[in-house]
């Protein structure tokens, strides 16, 4: 008997471990996203109550034909399309700069690094005044060079453009220390042999370095497609909300705001706009991971 | 092409890594770079490619002086330890790689580099990657690489040491082969005394950035002009015996010796060195006696580990040998392979 409970508390013991962190993810992460799948079915559902009439799309043909959720959609994607390539050809230009033995070199990449470790409200609100139609420091550098200052927080037009500066600049360092990372994987000898052999900077740039950090460059376009779909946190300190004129909205605001700012909420409506982003998310994922895939698969064939 | 070297130093912050080297290189020869790890001859090797920059002395290629040229201008193949082949490149692209910088047309340089591909022997391994392939074969490639823009000077950085025992033995006669073929000029850096002797027509010889010695391997071997180069060449190592001129007489760990000396300052302290093969035991009367302490086989070679006064002294015995540990022994020396050394400069007086 003793023998046999020895042996019985040998087989859990592992889970007892395990267990604390199983339990938070279950209930913080697993259940809700469960729920949220379920909810965006219930029709007229009443979240206080757990009333609903049944499940179907309705949720769905709802936010589809609602013009603030396709706005939603044509935000985030432009968004994502600008601000990723954008980000990543700066922060590659810019990593490559600072993996050179320049003087002052820690001093470039603390200064590089700094808002990484602000946070995103913080470094907003920076933006905010350097956006400042009067008095910002962009409109300034804007007149210095004889142009005339742009009205980016005021004008509804123009709040797309400020959104996307502040979003590149802001996810540049996390681009910059991933691809530094991958240039000091890179062997030094391979640029002494090229410029033995008369390489210039540019040659070394595109046939040695671009290559030798493609599967960086792979991964860094993933993490961050998918963190800028969630483009979220930076419409606040610069907009206080969806832009000037509700002109502004994105997926994840459009789901904050189905929940936050109506009475009553509509959480059927922003579970079914989660499950969308999910979706979307979901497959553009997929599609870099193919190509990524194919291209490795290629790269060993040949 | 000839390669003149003159006075030639390279002062690192506060080490100098090769100080005041004079040397001469005949067009058409492999010399051997062989030294100590630390000795500054990686050092010599890169200022001869142009990627550091002496801090006085000159260096000419045939009659041009190229001290102040860059790297790529002076058209020198580089073949390093790891090779540096460019990973992402297929074979062919690596040979290819420095015809392109040069827009050399690209089916010429394919050409070129099907051909450089035949010399060194991967022509079937043209579309393999360098992981796909051993070590000997990548170092192909790198001498492939490293010769198809057709340089005048072959540097080669320690090509072997990445090497297993018997592909070294094979890739030193193959890059024997690769340069006596075309005939380029080519310095080869190593650290391994043998490397250096199978292969060269000449060893420059270096301890701590200082040039010992520059000679035909055998007579660096036969004729070593200081105590470093004779200790350093040889294996099993010379055999070193505490020496001093007094009384007219040659007195060797305290016993009289036969060697015939002259000009040598009485009292001052001494070394005798010998050769392995050099030292004879129990063949002619002698007042230098030893004890045996062992003997060992190495492959066919049978050699007797003997205490001579405070040093130790190895010599070839015959196989079928009666010596045992503890019999005292007399020994004596043939007149080849014995020098005698001053134990301070290293300098030597027979």
């Amino acid at each position: 008997m003793k023998r046999w409970s020895k042996i019985s508390f040998k087989r859990i013991e592992p889970f007892l471990y395990l267990a604390p962190f199983l339990i938070g993810i279950i209930i913080f992460t697993l259940y809700p996203i469960f729920n949220v799948f379920f909810m965006s079915f219930k029709e007229n559902y009443k979240y206080l109550t757990g009333e609903f009439s049944g499940y179907g799309f309705d949720n769905f043909v709802q936010i589809l034909s609602d013009p603030y959720f396709i706005q939603s959609l044509k935000n985030t994607f432009s968004y994502v399309l600008i601000v990723i390539p954008i980000s990543t050809c700066l922060a590659i230009v810019f990593a490559v700069l600072l993996n050179q033995n320049i003087k002052l070199k820690a001093l470039f990449q603390t200064a590089y690094f700094l808002p990484m470790v602000t946070s995103v409200t913080a470094v907003g609100m920076a933006w905010k005044f350097m956006f400042n139609y009067n008095s910002g420091l962009i409109n300034f550098f804007l007149n210095l060079l004889g142009f005339e200052g742009i009205n980016w927080l005021q004008i509804a037009s123009n709040n797309f453009a400020a959104l996307a500066i502040f979003g590149i600049c802001n996810i540049l360092p996390f681009i910059i220390i991933l691809l530094l990372s991958g240039l000091q994987n890179i062997d030094p000898l391979y640029y002494t042999a090229a410029k033995v052999d008369g390489a210039n900077t540019l040659t070394c740039f595109f046939r040695i370095t671009l290559p030798l950090l493609a599967p960086t460059i792979c991964m860094v376009l993933i993490v961050n497609t998918i963190s800028t779909f969630k483009v979220f946190n930076e419409l606040f300190p610069l907009f206080n909300g969806p832009g000037i004129a509700y002109n502004l909205f994105t997926v994840v605001y459009y789901i904050y705001y189905q929940f936050r700012g109506l009475t009553p909420p509509k959480y059927g409506l922003a579970a079914a706009a989660a499950i969308i982003l999910f979706i979307i998310i979901f497959c553009f994922t997929m599609i870099q991971l193919y190509v990524q895939k194919k291209y490795s698969l290629e790269e060993n064939k040949s | 092409m000839k390669i003149t070297i003159e006075n030639l130093t390279k002062q690192f912050d506060n080490h100098l890594a090769v100080n005041n080297f004079s040397a001469q290189i005949e067009s058409g020869q492999l010399v051997s770079l062989l030294g100590p790890s630390g000795c500054g001859k990686s050092t010599m090797l890169n200022m001869l490619s142009g990627i550091l920059t002496p801090s006085q002395g000159k260096i000419w290629f045939d009659e041009d002086d190229v001290t102040d040229v860059a790297a790529e201008k002076r058209g020198v193949g580089l073949v390093f330890q790891n090779y540096a082949l460019y990973p992402h490149m297929t074979v062919l692209e690596n040979i290819c790689f420095p015809l392109e910088i040069q827009r050399v047309p690209k089916a010429e340089r394919i050409a070129r580099a099907k051909e450089m591909a035949q010399l060194v022997h991967v022509e079937d391994l043209l579309d393999r990657l360098p992981k796909q392939m051993s070590g000997g074969q990548q170092q192909r490639v790198a001498i492939a690489r490293a010769l198809v823009k057709k340089p005048r000077l072959l540097l080669l950085d320690e090509p072997l040491s990445n090497l297993d025992a018997r592909l070294r033995i094979e890739m030193r006669e193959e890059i024997r082969r690769i340069q006596q073929s075309i005939g380029i000029t080519t310095i080869f850096v190593t650290h391994d005394q043998e490397e250096a002797m199978s292969i060269s027509d000449a060893i420059i010889l270096m301890k701590q950035g200082v040039l010992q010695q520059m000679d035909k391997p055998q007579e660096l071997y036969d004729q070593p002009k200081n105590c470093f180069v004779a200790d350093f060449l040889g294996n099993p190592t010379i055999n070193k015996l505490n020496a001093v001129y007094e009384g007219g007489r040659l007195l060797v760990e305290g016993m009289p010796c036969d060697i015939e000396t002259s000009s040598v300052p009485a009292s001052a302290p001494l070394y005798l060195s010998c050769r392995v093969e050099s030292v004879l035991i129990n063949q002619k009367p002698s007042s230098i006696k030893g004890t045996i302490i062992d003997t060992y086989v190495i492959g066919k070679e049978n050699i007797a580990n003997i205490q001579v006064g405070n040093s130790r002294v190895r010599a070839y015995i015959d196989s079928d040998s009666a010596l045992r540990p503890t019999e005292e022994v007399t020994l004596s020396f043939k007149n080849k392979g014995v020098f005698l050394f001053d134990a301070n400069s290293g300098e030597r007086y027979i």
